[in-house]
Protein backbone atom coordinates (compact mmCIF):
# COMPACT_ATOMS: atom_id res chain seq x y z
CA UNK A 1 0.00 0.00 0.00
CA UNK A 2 2.92 2.34 -0.51
CA UNK A 3 1.23 5.45 -1.75
CA UNK A 4 4.47 6.93 -3.03
CA UNK A 5 5.63 10.45 -2.43
CA UNK A 6 3.84 13.17 -4.40
CA UNK A 7 5.63 13.71 -7.68
CA UNK A 8 5.46 16.48 -10.23
CA UNK A 9 2.99 14.49 -12.29
CA UNK A 10 0.29 14.46 -9.62
CA UNK A 11 -3.11 15.83 -10.54
CA UNK A 12 -4.59 18.61 -8.47
CA UNK A 13 -7.44 17.72 -6.11
CA UNK A 14 -10.22 18.61 -8.48
CA UNK A 15 -8.70 16.73 -11.39
CA UNK A 16 -7.96 13.80 -9.10
CA UNK A 17 -11.60 13.57 -8.10
CA UNK A 18 -12.68 14.08 -11.70
CA UNK A 19 -10.36 11.31 -12.90
CA UNK A 20 -11.67 8.93 -10.26
CA UNK A 21 -15.31 9.66 -11.07
CA UNK A 22 -14.62 9.39 -14.81
CA UNK A 23 -12.92 6.03 -14.35
CA UNK A 24 -15.81 4.91 -12.14
CA UNK A 25 -18.36 5.90 -14.79
CA UNK A 26 -16.40 4.07 -17.48
CA UNK A 27 -15.95 0.86 -15.51
CA UNK A 28 -19.58 0.88 -14.40
CA UNK A 29 -20.66 1.05 -18.05
CA UNK A 30 -18.26 -1.75 -18.89
CA UNK A 31 -19.29 -3.85 -15.90
CA UNK A 32 -22.98 -3.56 -16.67
CA UNK A 33 -22.35 -4.95 -20.12
CA UNK A 34 -20.57 -8.07 -18.90
CA UNK A 35 -22.39 -8.51 -15.59
CA UNK A 36 -19.45 -7.88 -13.26
CA UNK A 37 -20.45 -6.16 -10.00
CA UNK A 38 -19.34 -2.55 -9.90
CA UNK A 39 -17.71 -2.52 -6.44
CA UNK A 40 -14.54 -4.42 -7.48
CA UNK A 41 -14.48 -2.53 -10.77
CA UNK A 42 -14.32 0.80 -8.93
CA UNK A 43 -11.40 -0.57 -6.96
CA UNK A 44 -9.70 -1.66 -10.18
CA UNK A 45 -10.36 1.78 -11.63
CA UNK A 46 -8.55 3.27 -8.66
CA UNK A 47 -5.64 0.90 -9.16
CA UNK A 48 -5.37 1.95 -12.80
CA UNK A 49 -5.52 5.67 -12.01
CA UNK A 50 -3.09 5.34 -9.12
CA UNK A 51 0.66 5.37 -8.67
CA UNK A 52 1.17 1.68 -9.29
CA UNK A 53 -0.20 1.62 -12.87
CA UNK A 54 -0.63 5.12 -14.29
CA UNK A 55 2.37 6.27 -12.25
CA UNK A 56 4.50 3.36 -13.38
CA UNK A 57 4.07 4.22 -17.05
CA UNK A 58 4.77 7.89 -16.49
CA UNK A 59 1.21 9.25 -16.62
CA UNK A 60 0.03 11.84 -14.13
CA UNK A 61 -1.48 10.02 -11.17
CA UNK A 62 -4.06 10.67 -8.54
CA UNK A 63 -2.47 11.21 -5.16
CA UNK A 64 -4.60 9.16 -2.71
CA UNK A 65 -4.13 11.68 0.10
CA UNK A 66 -6.09 14.23 -1.94
CA UNK A 67 -9.15 12.01 -1.64
CA UNK A 68 -8.77 10.60 1.85
CA UNK A 69 -11.41 12.80 3.48
CA UNK A 70 -13.89 12.21 0.67
CA UNK A 71 -13.27 8.47 0.95
CA UNK A 72 -13.94 8.65 4.69
CA UNK A 73 -17.23 10.39 3.94
CA UNK A 74 -18.02 7.41 1.71
CA UNK A 75 -17.37 4.97 4.56
CA UNK A 76 -19.47 7.01 7.00
CA UNK A 77 -22.37 7.19 4.54
CA UNK A 78 -22.18 3.47 3.69
CA UNK A 79 -22.48 2.62 7.37
CA UNK A 80 -25.01 5.40 7.98
CA UNK A 81 -27.23 3.71 5.43
CA UNK A 82 -26.81 0.31 7.04
CA UNK A 83 -27.92 1.94 10.27
CA UNK A 84 -30.84 3.58 8.55
CA UNK A 85 -32.13 0.25 7.28
CA UNK A 86 -31.30 -1.51 10.51
CA UNK A 87 -34.25 -2.13 12.76
CA UNK A 88 -33.65 -3.80 16.07
CA UNK A 89 -37.38 -4.55 16.33
CA UNK A 90 -37.37 -6.28 12.98
CA UNK A 91 -34.31 -8.30 13.94
CA UNK A 92 -35.93 -9.35 17.21
CA UNK A 93 -39.15 -10.25 15.39
CA UNK A 94 -37.23 -12.48 12.98
CA UNK A 95 -34.78 -13.88 15.51
CA UNK A 96 -36.41 -17.27 15.91
CA UNK A 97 -36.12 -18.06 12.21
CA UNK A 98 -32.92 -16.15 11.60
CA UNK A 99 -30.75 -16.69 14.65
CA UNK A 100 -29.74 -20.17 13.49
CA UNK A 101 -28.69 -18.98 10.05
CA UNK A 102 -26.88 -15.94 11.45
CA UNK A 103 -25.09 -17.97 14.11
CA UNK A 104 -23.89 -20.62 11.65
CA UNK A 105 -22.70 -17.84 9.33
CA UNK A 106 -20.60 -16.26 12.09
CA UNK A 107 -19.39 -19.45 13.74
CA UNK A 108 -18.20 -21.01 10.47
CA UNK A 109 -16.76 -18.12 8.51
CA UNK A 110 -15.12 -15.95 11.15
CA UNK A 111 -13.02 -18.81 12.61
CA UNK A 112 -12.12 -19.94 9.08
CA UNK A 113 -10.87 -16.43 8.36
CA UNK A 114 -8.90 -16.25 11.59
CA UNK A 115 -7.32 -19.64 10.84
CA UNK A 116 -6.37 -18.46 7.35
CA UNK A 117 -4.82 -15.32 8.86
CA UNK A 118 -2.64 -17.42 11.17
CA UNK A 119 -1.81 -19.78 8.32
CA UNK A 120 -0.50 -16.81 6.31
CA UNK A 121 1.62 -15.77 9.29
CA UNK A 122 -0.12 -12.45 9.93
CA UNK A 123 -0.09 -12.68 13.73
CA UNK A 124 -3.05 -12.33 16.09
CA UNK A 125 -4.17 -8.87 14.93
CA UNK A 126 -3.76 -9.75 11.25
CA UNK A 127 -5.72 -12.96 11.82
CA UNK A 128 -8.47 -11.06 13.61
CA UNK A 129 -8.73 -8.67 10.63
CA UNK A 130 -8.69 -11.48 8.04
CA UNK A 131 -11.45 -13.12 10.10
CA UNK A 132 -13.62 -10.07 9.58
CA UNK A 133 -12.69 -9.73 5.90
CA UNK A 134 -13.65 -13.36 5.28
CA UNK A 135 -16.77 -13.30 7.45
CA UNK A 136 -18.60 -10.28 6.13
CA UNK A 137 -20.56 -10.62 2.88
CA UNK A 138 -21.26 -7.68 0.62
CA UNK A 139 -24.72 -6.17 1.09
CA UNK A 140 -24.23 -3.94 -1.98
CA UNK A 141 -23.18 -6.68 -4.42
CA UNK A 142 -25.60 -9.29 -3.10
CA UNK A 143 -28.68 -7.06 -2.93
CA UNK A 144 -28.06 -5.90 -6.49
CA UNK A 145 -27.63 -9.46 -7.75
CA UNK A 146 -30.79 -10.60 -5.97
CA UNK A 147 -32.77 -7.87 -7.72
CA UNK A 148 -31.07 -8.33 -11.11
CA UNK A 149 -31.57 -12.10 -11.16
CA UNK A 150 -35.11 -11.96 -9.80
CA UNK A 151 -34.20 -14.02 -6.72
CA UNK A 152 -35.67 -11.19 -4.69
CA UNK A 153 -39.11 -12.70 -5.37
CA UNK A 154 -38.01 -16.19 -4.31
CA UNK A 155 -38.05 -17.62 -0.77
CA UNK A 156 -34.24 -17.42 -0.40
CA UNK A 157 -34.39 -13.60 -0.41
CA UNK A 158 -35.55 -13.48 3.22
CA UNK A 159 -32.78 -15.56 4.82
CA UNK A 160 -30.13 -13.95 2.58
CA UNK A 161 -31.13 -10.39 3.46
CA UNK A 162 -31.77 -11.41 7.05
CA UNK A 163 -28.25 -12.83 7.41
CA UNK A 164 -26.85 -9.64 5.87
CA UNK A 165 -28.69 -7.54 8.48
CA UNK A 166 -27.38 -9.76 11.28
CA UNK A 167 -23.87 -9.39 9.82
CA UNK A 168 -24.32 -5.60 9.89
CA UNK A 169 -24.89 -5.71 13.62
CA UNK A 170 -21.89 -7.98 14.15
CA UNK A 171 -19.70 -5.79 11.97
CA UNK A 172 -20.66 -2.68 13.96
CA UNK A 173 -19.36 -4.35 17.12
CA UNK A 174 -16.42 -5.84 15.23
CA UNK A 175 -15.31 -2.53 13.70
CA UNK A 176 -15.54 -0.84 17.07
CA UNK A 177 -13.16 -3.44 18.49
CA UNK A 178 -10.92 -3.65 15.43
CA UNK A 179 -10.61 0.14 15.27
CA UNK A 180 -9.38 0.24 18.84
CA UNK A 181 -7.04 -2.76 18.45
CA UNK A 182 -5.44 -1.62 15.19
CA UNK A 183 -4.16 1.59 16.77
CA UNK A 184 -1.64 -0.76 18.33
CA UNK A 185 0.52 -0.76 21.39
CA UNK A 186 0.53 -3.52 23.93
CA UNK A 187 -2.95 -4.60 25.02
CA UNK A 188 -2.38 -3.09 28.47
CA UNK A 189 -1.34 0.31 27.07
CA UNK A 190 -4.21 0.18 24.63
CA UNK A 191 -6.77 -0.58 27.29
CA UNK A 192 -7.66 3.01 28.31
CA UNK A 193 -7.86 4.03 24.67
CA UNK A 194 -10.07 1.06 23.84
CA UNK A 195 -12.27 1.97 26.79
CA UNK A 196 -12.59 5.58 25.59
CA UNK A 197 -13.36 4.49 22.02
CA UNK A 198 -15.98 1.95 23.05
CA UNK A 199 -17.40 4.39 25.61
CA UNK A 200 -17.79 7.04 22.92
CA UNK A 201 -19.55 4.62 20.56
CA UNK A 202 -21.76 3.42 23.39
CA UNK A 203 -22.72 7.02 24.13
CA UNK A 204 -23.55 7.60 20.45
CA UNK A 205 -25.67 4.44 20.36
CA UNK A 206 -27.49 5.49 23.53
CA UNK A 207 -28.02 9.02 22.22
CA UNK A 208 -29.39 7.60 18.97
CA UNK A 209 -31.85 5.53 20.94
CA UNK A 210 -32.96 8.25 23.35
CA UNK A 211 -32.61 11.53 21.52
CA UNK A 212 -33.39 10.69 17.92
CA UNK A 213 -37.19 10.76 18.13
CA UNK A 214 -37.01 14.18 19.79
CA UNK A 215 -34.58 15.53 17.21
CA UNK A 216 -36.96 14.89 14.33
CA UNK A 217 -38.43 18.42 14.24
CA UNK A 218 -34.93 19.93 14.06
CA UNK A 219 -33.82 17.95 11.03
CA UNK A 220 -35.82 20.20 8.84
CA UNK A 221 -38.91 20.68 6.83
CA UNK A 222 -37.43 21.21 3.38
CA UNK A 223 -35.46 18.51 1.62
CA UNK A 224 -32.46 20.80 1.44
CA UNK A 225 -32.42 21.33 5.21
CA UNK A 226 -32.87 17.63 5.73
CA UNK A 227 -29.84 16.70 3.63
CA UNK A 228 -27.58 19.40 5.03
CA UNK A 229 -28.48 18.80 8.67
CA UNK A 230 -28.38 15.00 8.47
CA UNK A 231 -24.99 15.20 6.81
CA UNK A 232 -23.82 17.66 9.46
CA UNK A 233 -24.84 15.34 12.32
CA UNK A 234 -23.34 12.25 10.68
CA UNK A 235 -20.02 13.91 9.83
CA UNK A 236 -19.59 15.71 13.17
CA UNK A 237 -20.29 12.56 15.17
CA UNK A 238 -18.06 10.44 12.90
CA UNK A 239 -15.31 13.04 13.04
CA UNK A 240 -15.48 13.20 16.84
CA UNK A 241 -15.25 9.41 16.88
CA UNK A 242 -12.08 9.55 14.81
CA UNK A 243 -10.56 12.14 17.09
CA UNK A 244 -11.05 9.96 20.19
CA UNK A 245 -9.70 6.93 18.33
CA UNK A 246 -13.07 5.26 17.76
CA UNK A 247 -14.36 3.90 14.48
CA UNK A 248 -15.94 6.67 12.40
CA UNK A 249 -17.81 4.00 10.45
CA UNK A 250 -19.53 2.65 13.55
CA UNK A 251 -20.39 6.18 14.69
CA UNK A 252 -22.01 6.71 11.29
CA UNK A 253 -23.89 3.44 11.73
CA UNK A 254 -25.42 4.55 15.04
CA UNK A 255 -26.36 7.97 13.67
CA UNK A 256 -28.14 6.07 10.89
CA UNK A 257 -29.93 3.87 13.44
CA UNK A 258 -31.10 7.01 15.23
CA UNK A 259 -32.39 8.71 12.10
CA UNK A 260 -33.90 5.43 10.92
CA UNK A 261 -36.07 5.31 14.02
CA UNK A 262 -37.70 8.65 13.18
CA UNK A 263 -40.55 9.18 10.74
CA UNK A 264 -38.03 10.92 8.47
CA UNK A 265 -36.53 7.55 7.57
CA UNK A 266 -37.92 7.30 4.03
CA UNK A 267 -37.16 10.88 3.05
CA UNK A 268 -33.63 10.72 4.38
CA UNK A 269 -33.04 7.43 2.56
CA UNK A 270 -34.35 8.99 -0.64
CA UNK A 271 -32.26 12.14 -0.42
CA UNK A 272 -29.00 10.74 0.94
CA UNK A 273 -28.81 7.67 -1.31
CA UNK A 274 -27.30 9.56 -4.27
CA UNK A 275 -24.72 11.14 -1.96
CA UNK A 276 -23.82 7.74 -0.56
CA UNK A 277 -23.45 6.30 -4.05
CA UNK A 278 -21.15 9.13 -5.11
CA UNK A 279 -18.92 9.04 -2.03
CA UNK A 280 -18.87 5.25 -1.92
CA UNK A 281 -17.40 5.30 -5.43
CA UNK A 282 -14.68 7.64 -4.19
CA UNK A 283 -14.00 5.28 -1.28
CA UNK A 284 -13.71 2.18 -3.51
CA UNK A 285 -11.46 4.00 -5.96
CA UNK A 286 -9.41 5.36 -3.07
CA UNK A 287 -8.82 1.79 -1.87
CA UNK A 288 -7.59 1.05 -5.39
CA UNK A 289 -5.35 4.12 -5.43
CA UNK A 290 -3.72 2.90 -2.22
CA UNK A 291 -3.23 -0.56 -3.62
CA UNK A 292 0.18 -1.58 -4.79
CA UNK A 293 -0.22 -4.15 -7.58
CA UNK A 294 3.12 -5.68 -6.69
CA UNK A 295 1.90 -6.22 -3.12
CA UNK A 296 -1.33 -7.82 -4.38
CA UNK A 297 0.62 -10.06 -6.75
CA UNK A 298 2.81 -11.07 -3.82
CA UNK A 299 -0.23 -12.33 -1.89
CA UNK A 300 -1.81 -14.04 -4.91
CA UNK A 301 -1.36 -17.50 -3.41
CA UNK A 302 -2.91 -16.64 -0.02
CA UNK A 303 -5.77 -14.88 -1.83
CA UNK A 304 -6.51 -17.93 -3.97
CA UNK A 305 -6.21 -20.31 -1.03
CA UNK A 306 -8.55 -18.10 1.01
CA UNK A 307 -11.04 -17.85 -1.87
CA UNK A 308 -10.98 -21.62 -2.45
CA UNK A 309 -11.61 -22.28 1.24
CA UNK A 310 -13.94 -19.48 2.26
CA UNK A 311 -16.05 -19.37 -0.89
CA UNK A 312 -17.25 -22.92 -0.23
CA UNK A 313 -17.56 -22.36 3.55
CA UNK A 314 -19.98 -19.50 2.83
CA UNK A 315 -21.99 -21.74 0.53
CA UNK A 316 -22.01 -24.35 3.28
CA UNK A 317 -22.96 -22.00 6.12
CA UNK A 318 -25.56 -20.28 3.94
CA UNK A 319 -27.06 -23.60 2.87
CA UNK A 320 -27.24 -24.81 6.47
CA UNK A 321 -28.82 -21.45 7.33
CA UNK A 322 -31.35 -21.91 4.55
CA UNK A 323 -32.28 -25.35 5.90
CA UNK A 324 -32.62 -23.92 9.42
CA UNK A 325 -34.85 -21.24 7.91
CA UNK A 326 -37.05 -24.01 6.53
CA UNK A 327 -36.15 -23.87 2.84
CA UNK A 328 -35.88 -26.79 0.46
CA UNK A 329 -32.38 -28.13 -0.34
CA UNK A 330 -32.30 -26.33 -3.70
CA UNK A 331 -33.37 -23.00 -2.15
CA UNK A 332 -30.85 -23.51 0.65
CA UNK A 333 -28.06 -24.01 -1.85
CA UNK A 334 -29.08 -20.72 -3.46
CA UNK A 335 -29.01 -19.01 -0.08
CA UNK A 336 -25.41 -20.20 0.25
CA UNK A 337 -24.40 -19.15 -3.26
CA UNK A 338 -25.94 -15.71 -2.78
CA UNK A 339 -23.88 -15.03 0.36
CA UNK A 340 -20.49 -15.69 -1.30
CA UNK A 341 -19.68 -12.18 -2.64
CA UNK A 342 -17.53 -10.09 -0.29
CA UNK A 343 -17.18 -6.41 -0.90
CA UNK A 344 -17.47 -3.04 0.77
CA UNK A 345 -17.11 -4.13 4.40
CA UNK A 346 -14.04 -6.23 3.72
CA UNK A 347 -12.57 -3.13 2.09
CA UNK A 348 -13.50 -0.97 5.08
CA UNK A 349 -11.61 -3.43 7.28
CA UNK A 350 -8.71 -3.22 4.83
CA UNK A 351 -8.70 0.57 5.04
CA UNK A 352 -8.66 0.26 8.82
CA UNK A 353 -5.66 -2.07 8.63
CA UNK A 354 -3.57 0.54 6.78
CA UNK A 355 -3.42 2.63 9.95
CA UNK A 356 -1.78 -0.16 11.95
CA UNK A 357 1.79 0.56 13.11
CA UNK A 358 2.65 -3.09 12.45
CA UNK A 359 4.06 -3.05 8.89
CA UNK A 360 2.98 -6.63 8.26
CA UNK A 361 -0.63 -5.75 9.05
CA UNK A 362 -0.64 -2.35 7.35
CA UNK A 363 0.76 -3.63 4.05
CA UNK A 364 -0.17 -7.28 3.67
CA UNK A 365 -3.73 -7.27 5.04
CA UNK A 366 -5.02 -4.49 2.72
CA UNK A 367 -3.38 -6.04 -0.34
CA UNK A 368 -4.88 -9.39 0.63
CA UNK A 369 -8.32 -7.84 1.13
CA UNK A 370 -8.30 -6.13 -2.26
CA UNK A 371 -7.30 -9.30 -4.07
CA UNK A 372 -9.77 -11.36 -2.05
CA UNK A 373 -12.67 -8.99 -2.73
CA UNK A 374 -11.85 -8.88 -6.45
CA UNK A 375 -11.88 -12.67 -6.67
CA UNK A 376 -14.89 -13.43 -4.49
CA UNK A 377 -17.19 -10.61 -5.54
CA UNK A 378 -16.71 -11.78 -9.09
CA UNK A 379 -16.82 -15.52 -8.38
CA UNK A 380 -19.85 -15.12 -6.12
CA UNK A 381 -21.76 -13.15 -8.71
CA UNK A 382 -20.93 -15.70 -11.40
CA UNK A 383 -21.99 -18.52 -9.07
CA UNK A 384 -25.36 -16.83 -8.61
CA UNK A 385 -25.99 -16.36 -12.32
CA UNK A 386 -24.87 -19.96 -12.99
CA UNK A 387 -26.99 -21.34 -10.14
CA UNK A 388 -29.03 -23.58 -12.43
CA UNK A 389 -25.92 -25.31 -13.72
CA UNK A 390 -24.57 -25.71 -10.19
CA UNK A 391 -27.87 -27.17 -9.03
CA UNK A 392 -27.78 -29.69 -11.86
CA UNK A 393 -24.17 -30.51 -10.97
CA UNK A 394 -25.08 -31.41 -7.40
CA UNK A 395 -28.31 -33.13 -8.38
CA UNK A 396 -30.74 -30.54 -7.05
CA UNK A 397 -32.18 -29.50 -10.38
CA UNK A 398 -35.93 -28.80 -10.38
CA UNK A 399 -36.51 -30.51 -13.75
CA UNK B 1 -56.84 -16.62 -0.61
CA UNK B 2 -53.93 -15.67 1.57
CA UNK B 3 -51.55 -12.75 1.21
CA UNK B 4 -48.09 -13.17 2.74
CA UNK B 5 -46.05 -10.11 3.58
CA UNK B 6 -42.36 -10.02 4.34
CA UNK B 7 -39.65 -7.40 4.79
CA UNK B 8 -36.72 -7.18 2.41
CA UNK B 9 -34.22 -5.05 4.37
CA UNK B 10 -32.47 -2.58 2.09
CA UNK B 11 -34.84 -3.36 -0.77
CA UNK B 12 -38.44 -2.93 0.37
CA UNK B 13 -41.34 -5.27 0.95
CA UNK B 14 -42.65 -8.42 -0.64
CA UNK B 15 -46.25 -9.56 -0.90
CA UNK B 16 -47.18 -13.00 -2.13
CA UNK B 17 -50.75 -13.63 -3.18
CA UNK B 18 -51.95 -17.20 -3.38
CA UNK B 19 -53.78 -18.07 -6.57
CA UNK B 20 -55.25 -21.46 -7.48
CA UNK B 21 -53.21 -24.32 -6.12
CA UNK B 22 -49.58 -23.48 -5.47
CA UNK B 23 -49.35 -20.66 -7.95
CA UNK B 24 -48.52 -17.28 -6.52
CA UNK B 25 -48.26 -13.70 -7.65
CA UNK B 26 -45.27 -12.02 -6.00
CA UNK B 27 -45.16 -8.24 -5.75
CA UNK B 28 -41.85 -6.67 -4.72
CA UNK B 29 -42.28 -3.04 -3.66
CA UNK B 30 -38.92 -1.29 -3.70
CA UNK B 31 -38.14 1.52 -1.28
CA UNK B 32 -37.88 3.73 -4.36
CA UNK B 33 -41.55 3.03 -5.08
CA UNK B 34 -40.89 0.77 -8.04
CA UNK B 35 -43.07 -2.38 -8.13
CA UNK B 36 -41.93 -5.62 -9.68
CA UNK B 37 -44.55 -8.25 -10.32
CA UNK B 38 -43.54 -11.91 -10.55
CA UNK B 39 -45.42 -15.14 -11.02
CA UNK B 40 -44.39 -18.37 -9.36
CA UNK B 41 -45.95 -21.48 -10.90
CA UNK B 42 -45.51 -23.70 -7.84
CA UNK B 43 -43.77 -23.76 -4.49
CA UNK B 44 -40.39 -24.86 -5.82
CA UNK B 45 -40.39 -22.98 -9.12
CA UNK B 46 -38.30 -19.86 -9.65
CA UNK B 47 -40.31 -16.68 -9.86
CA UNK B 48 -40.66 -15.31 -13.38
CA UNK B 49 -40.79 -11.57 -13.70
CA UNK B 50 -43.91 -10.37 -15.48
CA UNK B 51 -43.47 -6.59 -15.48
CA UNK B 52 -42.46 -3.60 -13.43
CA UNK B 53 -44.25 -0.34 -12.77
CA UNK B 54 -43.36 3.07 -11.38
CA UNK B 55 -45.07 4.07 -8.15
CA UNK B 56 -47.61 6.26 -9.91
CA UNK B 57 -48.41 3.71 -12.61
CA UNK B 58 -48.73 0.96 -10.04
CA UNK B 59 -51.36 2.94 -8.13
CA UNK B 60 -53.37 3.63 -11.27
CA UNK B 61 -53.18 0.03 -12.46
CA UNK B 62 -54.05 -1.15 -8.96
CA UNK B 63 -57.15 1.02 -8.86
CA UNK B 64 -58.26 -0.23 -12.25
CA UNK B 65 -57.80 -3.83 -11.11
CA UNK B 66 -59.75 -3.06 -7.98
CA UNK B 67 -62.67 -2.03 -10.17
CA UNK B 68 -63.07 1.23 -8.35
CA UNK B 69 -61.65 3.39 -11.04
CA UNK B 70 -63.66 4.40 -14.03
CA UNK B 71 -63.18 7.79 -15.53
CA UNK B 72 -64.99 8.47 -18.79
CA UNK B 73 -63.32 11.18 -20.79
CA UNK B 74 -66.60 13.09 -20.97
CA UNK B 75 -66.91 13.77 -17.24
CA UNK B 76 -64.52 14.93 -14.61
CA UNK B 77 -66.08 12.90 -11.84
CA UNK B 78 -64.99 9.57 -10.53
CA UNK B 79 -67.59 6.88 -10.43
CA UNK B 80 -67.67 3.22 -9.80
CA UNK B 81 -69.57 1.27 -12.39
CA UNK B 82 -71.36 -1.80 -11.21
CA UNK B 83 -72.18 -3.15 -14.65
CA UNK B 84 -75.30 -2.46 -16.60
CA UNK B 85 -76.35 1.11 -15.95
CA UNK B 86 -75.82 1.10 -12.20
CA UNK B 87 -73.16 3.21 -10.62
CA UNK B 88 -71.98 4.48 -7.26
CA UNK B 89 -71.10 8.11 -6.72
CA UNK B 90 -69.66 10.07 -3.80
CA UNK B 91 -70.90 13.56 -2.99
CA UNK B 92 -70.06 16.14 -0.33
CA UNK B 93 -73.33 17.61 0.89
CA UNK B 94 -73.18 21.43 0.68
CA UNK B 95 -74.43 23.36 3.72
CA UNK B 96 -77.27 24.86 1.70
CA UNK B 97 -78.53 21.55 0.34
CA UNK B 98 -82.12 20.52 0.97
CA UNK B 99 -80.61 17.36 2.38
CA UNK B 100 -78.53 19.14 5.03
CA UNK B 101 -80.08 18.90 8.47
CA UNK B 102 -82.79 16.49 7.27
CA UNK B 103 -83.20 12.78 7.59
CA UNK B 104 -83.15 10.70 4.45
CA UNK B 105 -86.87 10.10 4.92
CA UNK B 106 -87.68 13.80 5.33
CA UNK B 107 -85.75 14.71 2.21
CA UNK B 108 -87.66 12.01 0.37
CA UNK B 109 -84.55 11.02 -1.53
CA UNK B 110 -85.84 7.78 -2.97
CA UNK B 111 -89.17 9.18 -4.18
CA UNK B 112 -87.74 12.35 -5.68
CA UNK B 113 -84.67 10.96 -7.42
CA UNK B 114 -84.89 7.16 -7.50
CA UNK B 115 -81.35 6.93 -6.12
CA UNK B 116 -80.50 5.39 -2.75
CA UNK B 117 -78.08 6.65 -0.15
CA UNK B 118 -76.01 3.59 0.75
CA UNK B 119 -73.62 5.24 3.22
CA UNK B 120 -73.17 8.50 5.07
CA UNK B 121 -69.81 9.69 6.27
CA UNK B 122 -69.93 12.25 9.06
CA UNK B 123 -66.43 13.30 10.05
CA UNK B 124 -64.62 10.10 10.87
CA UNK B 125 -67.82 8.11 11.37
CA UNK B 126 -69.23 6.11 8.52
CA UNK B 127 -72.81 4.84 8.66
CA UNK B 128 -73.25 2.06 6.13
CA UNK B 129 -76.82 1.17 5.08
CA UNK B 130 -78.34 4.16 6.91
CA UNK B 131 -81.98 3.70 7.86
CA UNK B 132 -84.49 6.26 6.57
CA UNK B 133 -84.43 8.09 9.89
CA UNK B 134 -80.67 8.76 9.65
CA UNK B 135 -79.74 12.43 9.56
CA UNK B 136 -77.46 14.06 7.01
CA UNK B 137 -75.56 17.25 7.76
CA UNK B 138 -73.83 19.84 5.63
CA UNK B 139 -70.25 18.73 5.00
CA UNK B 140 -71.10 15.02 5.23
CA UNK B 141 -70.17 12.73 2.39
CA UNK B 142 -72.96 10.59 1.01
CA UNK B 143 -72.48 7.55 -1.17
CA UNK B 144 -75.30 7.23 -3.66
CA UNK B 145 -76.26 4.27 -5.81
CA UNK B 146 -78.65 4.15 -8.71
CA UNK B 147 -78.90 4.26 -12.47
CA UNK B 148 -76.92 6.99 -14.16
CA UNK B 149 -80.15 8.97 -14.62
CA UNK B 150 -81.14 8.59 -10.97
CA UNK B 151 -77.72 9.58 -9.70
CA UNK B 152 -77.72 12.62 -11.98
CA UNK B 153 -81.14 13.56 -10.66
CA UNK B 154 -79.84 13.24 -7.10
CA UNK B 155 -76.94 15.50 -8.02
CA UNK B 156 -79.24 18.11 -9.59
CA UNK B 157 -81.67 18.05 -6.67
CA UNK B 158 -79.43 18.03 -3.64
CA UNK B 159 -75.92 18.94 -4.67
CA UNK B 160 -75.66 21.23 -7.68
CA UNK B 161 -75.95 24.97 -7.31
CA UNK B 162 -76.97 25.09 -3.69
CA UNK B 163 -73.95 25.57 -1.49
CA UNK B 164 -71.46 28.41 -1.64
CA UNK B 165 -68.53 26.07 -2.07
CA UNK B 166 -70.59 23.75 -4.27
CA UNK B 167 -68.27 20.89 -3.58
CA UNK B 168 -70.11 18.47 -5.78
CA UNK B 169 -67.52 15.78 -5.95
CA UNK B 170 -65.30 14.37 -3.36
CA UNK B 171 -61.66 14.53 -4.02
CA UNK B 172 -60.81 12.54 -0.99
CA UNK B 173 -63.20 9.64 -0.99
CA UNK B 174 -62.67 8.19 -4.41
CA UNK B 175 -59.57 9.83 -5.78
CA UNK B 176 -57.19 7.11 -6.90
CA UNK B 177 -54.20 9.02 -5.62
Amino acid sequence: MAAGAPVAGDLNGLLALGAVVAVAAAVAALGRRVGIPTVPLYVLGGVVAGPSVAGAIGLPTVEPAELTTLAEVGVVLLLFFLGLEFSIDRLIAARRRLSGAAAVDLLVNFPVGVALGFLFGLGPLGAFLVGGIVYISSSAVITKSLVDLGWIADPEAEPVLGVLVAEDLVVAVYLALAGALVAGGSPVDALPRIAVALGFLGAVALAAQLLAPRLTPYLGTSDEDLVVRTLAVALVVAGLALSVGASEAVAGFFVGVGVGATPLHDRVADRIAPLRDAFAVVFFAWVGLNTDVVAVAAVAVPVLVAALVSGPTKVFSGAVGGRLYGLSPRRSLRTGLALVPRGEFSLIIAALATSSPDPLVSSVVPAFAVGYVLVLSFAGTVAMSEARRIERLVGLSPD
Amino acid sequence: MTVYESDLPGVGKKHEIELDGDERIVVVTHNTGKREVYRRADADADAEKLFELSDELARTVGTVLEGAYFQPVATDTIETMLGGDALIEWYDVPAGSELAGETIEEADVRQRTGASIIAVQHGADVVPNPDPGAGVHGGDTVVVMGSREEVERFHDTFIAGVGDDAADDTEDAADPN
